[in-house]
């Protein structure tokens, strides 16, 4: 069974469609992943799924029942993960979640055990009484979820919930978010990151100036890319690359540097690892290693699009 | 039951919100102490006391009661009262209408007949003091006169100068100090500065993102609009409380015998304050309503009595009180505290609920067309 539908869905402001004549489909059991950059229409989407906006155009579906006719029940079937903090900061962490766990029907000592299980789940089971002032930006993100999950909702809807934190809280949100689908809920995790999707999403949008450009699986997805490649070159020194003239080397369609790595992305039929090498030879580089990466996300996006998911 | 768990939640953040919190209480109450003791001179009787003109007619110029009269109108005049006998054609009572006189005394044979202004009430009442003290002296010598006729040159002796402006102290409790009025006027601006939370109830959950939560939850707009206006009533409602129990306890200050009344003229006042607020965060966009509402309730105090006292304020100055919540308030209060009127709650209390309900119905029909919230 599809827990959604959104089917020919379009959302205007003014003259401007954030989102356009989109359609998609989720299904019971799935971790889906909406990727898309900046601007792409991500939230816009998922406020309309979660009624915060009205579709100007076609039909939502959830669990089978129109959300225009059945918001209620829509509603108490979603759980939302808001892209920005939504959180009360005059609360602790443990009358936040009963706060929002309680708007959804809960009361008494189920919504005790629910609030607690919730916190628990994403380990903030020991400061349960504490403020989030006190929180670093990892644990807020963290309770942000919480206040999503306590009423056990069959559908969560995550808008980039890693935005802006340490390394070990997002890894700690992924493992929440498997654990989640574990448990039988249904996942729509949206994010900018192709990383995260590509590590946890079981299927995956590609979502560009509001319309979906390409759905499918990782392997589907990554067999569209036939016509670039990727390139990471390891140096020791990266003050002097000019990133200017990487890219007026013939065939090199976009240059990032991360990491002490150069991530280049070529056209694939043309040779011109050479002159990509003398240049950073000139630019005394002082190269450590060079491969050829598998096709990515990032190339699918970029064959796609011709721009790259964080320009 | 949900409008209760978001009332509930709602008083919770407030009651943590204690900057703002502690504002509401401080404020009105450093206020009232300052503004109470600094001008305690402004509302004392012996700064008008130049400035109480008394006007009198004769009724039998002969008479005995006519002689008394004419050494009592001396004492006073020591006194600084200015006493202006009125011939036969002069219309004593249309003088007072007029504000030449604050008060006019008919001496007659079987009595004095006194006409205060309604105007300079203050004043007035100092007069009316006077004259009574006289009249009861009077009587009173009269009467001992009948069978004591050295009784009566006693009792008209220690009327000499002074005794009577001391009785009219005793009567000055019925008039308001500064302290009296400033517990009075803090109270009735900090219930309607209420407006200003209230304009904040929609726009802070937009702020904080939390408003995306709320709309996504299973809950009808009118449900935790209702839950927010409940808990948004009851904290200003608990400040005022305490604001007018500071200012009796701590401060002394005079409120009268009717509490209930009091208090109902207040819960209402607040309740007009929210749905005032509340309208005025849909009416303007983004932090519009906010600014509006701060300004509108700096004017109200200023023209409504907040910080000195508006009830004589003739022409276009009492016109502009009246436009004034803060105006219907004090005079209902007033008239309840010094002059026992219950009945004048209601004016001000159908002023307060109309309006509630007009702003109130104004906010949901905005909100129902909002998409969001
Ligand atoms: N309320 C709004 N009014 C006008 N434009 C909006 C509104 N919300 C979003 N947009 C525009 O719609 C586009 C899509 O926004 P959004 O859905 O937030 O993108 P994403 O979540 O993918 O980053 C953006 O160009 C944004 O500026
Ligand atoms: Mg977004």
């Amino acid at each position: 069974m599809n827990v959604l539908n959104i089917r020919n869905v379009t959302k205007t402001f003014g003259d401007f469609a954030a989102v356009d004549n989109m359609s998609l489909s989720v299904r019971e059991g799935e971790i889906f992943g909406f990727l898309g950059a900046n601007g792409a229409g991500k939230s816009t989407t998922i406020h309309m799924v979660s009624s915060l906006l009205k579709a100007t155009k076609g039909e939502i579906e959830v669990l089978g029942k129109n959300i225009a006719k059945h918001p209620r029940f829509a509603k108490s079937n979603i759980g939302i993960v808001p892209q920005d903090l939504a959180i009360y900061e005059q609360l602790t962490a443990y009358e936040n979640v009963q706060f929002f766990a309680g708007l959804y029907g809960l009361r008494g000592s189920l919504l005790k055990e629910r609030t607690e299980e919730a916190l628990e789940f994403v380990g903030l089971g020991d400061k349960a009484k504490s403020f989030p002032k006190s929180f670093s930006g990892g644990m807020k993100r963290r309770l942000n979820i919480a206040c999503a999950i306590a009423h056990r909702p069959k559908l969560i809807i995550m808008d980039e919930p890693t935005v802006g934190i340490d390394p070990h809280s997002r890894n700690y949100i992924l493992q929440s978010v498997l654990k989640l689908n574990e448990m039988g809920c249904t996942i729509i995790y949206t994010s900018h990151y192709m990383e995260e999707v590509e590590e946890i999403c079981t299927r995956i949008a590609i979502v560009d100036h509001g319309k979906i450009i390409a759905e499918g699986t990782k392997e589907q997805l990554k067999s569209i890319v036939t016509d670039t490649k990727e390139i990471w070159i390891g140096v020791r020194s990266e003050s002097n690359i000019s990133v200017e003239k990487l890219k007026n080397v013939p065939g090199v369609v976009s240059v990032r540097i991360e990491d002490g790595q150069i991530k280049l992305q070529s056209k694939a039929e043309v040779n011109n690892l050479n002159e990509v090498i003398q240049q950073l030879i000139q630019d005394n580089a002082d190269i450590r290693s060079v491969e050829e990466q598998a096709p990515n996300l990032e190339s699918v996006f970029l064959t796609l699009t011709g721009r790259n998911l964080r320009d | 039951m949900i409008i209760l768990h978001i009332a509930r939640k709602e008083l919770l953040r407030s009651l943590r919100d204690t900057r703002t919190f502690m504002f509401m209480l401080a404020f009105p109450i450093v206020l009232m102490l300052i503004l109470g003791t600094a001008l305690t001179n402004a509302f004392t009787t012996s700064l008008t006391f130049d400035d109480l003109k008394l006007a009198y007619k004769l009724e039998d110029p002969e008479s005995q009661a006519s002689g008394y009269w004419n050494e009592f109108a001396k004492s006073i005049e020591q006194n600084g009262v200015l006493v202006t006998p009125l011939s036969a054609d002069e219309d004593g009572k249309k003088a007072v209408k007029n504000g030449e006189y604050a008060a006019f005394a008919e001496i007659k044979n079987d009595g004095i007949e006194f006409y205060g202004s309604n105007k300079l009430t203050v004043e007035s009442d100092i007069l009316q003091g006077m004259v009574s003290a006289f009249a009861n002296r009077y009587s009173l010598a009269a009467a001992g006169a009948k069978q004591d006729p050295a009784s009566l040159e006693t009792l008209l002796s220690e009327a000499g100068s002074g005794t009577y402006v001391k009785e009219t102290s005793l009567q000055g409790d019925t008039v308001p100090d500064s302290m009296d009025y400033y517990a009075m006027a803090m109270s009735t601006m900090i219930a309607f500065y209420a407006c200003m939370s209230a304009s904040q109830l929609i726009r802070g959950e937009k702020v904080r993102n939390t408003a995306l939560r709320l709309a996504a939850a299973p809950i009808s707009k009118a449900e935790l609009f209702a839950g927010k206006v409940i808990a948004c009533t009851l904290i200003n409602f608990l400040c005022v409380i305490v604001v007018v129990a500071v200012s009796r306890f701590a401060f002394g200050a005079n409120w009268g015998d009717h509490y209930g009344p009091i208090l109902i003229v207040l819960f209402t006042e607040v309740l007009l304050a929210v749905s005032l607020g509340l309208g005025a965060s849909y009416l303007f966009s983004g932090e519009g309503g906010s600014s509006a509402v701060m300004t509108f309730t700096q004017i109200a105090s200023f023209t409504g009595g907040a910080y000195f006292p508006v009830n004589d304020m003739t022409g276009f100055w009492a016109i502009l009180a009246k436009i004034s919540p803060l105006w219907w308030a004090n005079d209902a209060l007033t008239k309840i505290i010094y002059s026992d009127e219950v009945q004048a709650l209601w004016p001000a209390v159908l002023f307060n609920v109309i309006f509630a309900a007009l702003f109130l119905s104004l906010s949901i029909l905005f909100m129902r067309r909002k998409e969001a919230l």
